[in-house]
């Protein structure tokens, strides 16, 4: 079973779907970062299967780059929930609309 | 086979803490289900004969990204009555997952014409910080030069974000 890439291939995309789901279903700006990093470890799975698959190592390397990325990322995105957060009081995406087209309905 | 078992061990693990870090309501509880997530997913790595990955997986991921996170929340201080209340999240959870099943089986049949090939650890010093270091500075040096300006970018744009505004009226 750890001897095939379908094993790793099909726990990857799991892992991916989970993640998906997580972006899709949950309105906590938190639970949306965690499942983007899901998401980006299920994609570094894939790499490094592939990798051992074709016995290179130049797909790890590839992973290490996500890795960075992720990190770059973690940076930005928690110090604007923290900006997030002090402008609106929430946690809830529903909240953050300031991009949004107005709607002249109500008015 | 002691490798099968370890597998399907960590697959439980990282499946478990996903599922665990996608339904739990409170923010610091899904961050420490990550957390098993990631270390499993570490795991996985050395299985794949990654060793450094392995290392760097544990060190920066869960002990760097994933720590930052929970610093931000138990800096938020968020209380249970400010979580945004979503009535209809198993529903929506439900209703994705099955439109992701033919997406799922369209990679796994794709990746299903891949001729079978063993994949047991290789002993040899594949994927260590030696072969690793070799091609990351033989084949990727622009990509590796090019991540560090991201990170520095990073840094002033996370410092820019969070700087204290002046409140005019």
């Amino acid at each position: 079973m750890a001897d095939s890439l379908l094993s790793y291939i099909t726990l990857a995309m799991i892992l991916f779907s989970i993640g998906f789901l997580g972006v899709i279903s949950r309105k906590n700006i938190f639970i949306i970062y965690m499942s983007i990093e899901l998401m980006l470890n299920a994609i570094n799975i894939i790499f490094v299967a592939l990798g051992r698959y074709n016995e290179s190592t130049g797909p790890q390397v590839i992973a290490m780059i996500v890795i960075a990325i992720a990190a770059a990322e973690a940076a930005v995105f928690l110090s604007l929930i923290v900006v997030l957060y002090r402008k609106k009081k929430s946690l809830n995406t529903d909240l953050f609309t300031s991009l949004k087209q107005k709607d002249f309905s109500n008015e | 086979m002691v490798v099968d078992l370890i597998f399907i061990v960590l697959a439980i693990f990282a499946i478990g803490g996903g599922v665990g870090m996608i339904l739990f309501a409170q923010p610091m509880y899904s961050a420490l289900s990550l957390i098993v997530c990631l270390m499993a997913l570490g795991g996985v790595f050395a299985l794949l004969s990654a060793p450094f990955l392995f290392m760097v997986q544990i060190i920066l991921y869960a002990g760097a990204i994933i720590t930052l996170l929970l610093f931000i929340i138990m800096f938020l201080n968020i209380k249970n009555d400010e979580l945004p209340d979503e009535p209809n999240k198993i529903v929506t959870i439900a209703i994705g997952a099955v439109l992701l099943i033919p997406f799922n089986i369209l990679i796994l049949k794709a990746f299903n014409t891949f001729p079978d090939k063993p994949m047991n650890i290789l002993g040899n010093d594949f994927g260590d910080i030696h072969s690793f270091g070799i091609e990351l500075f033989r084949g990727w040096l622009v990509p590796f030069e090019l991540i560090s300006m991201l990170l520095l970018a990073a840094l002033v744009g996370a410092v820019v974000y969070a700087r204290k505004e002046k409140i005019d009226g």
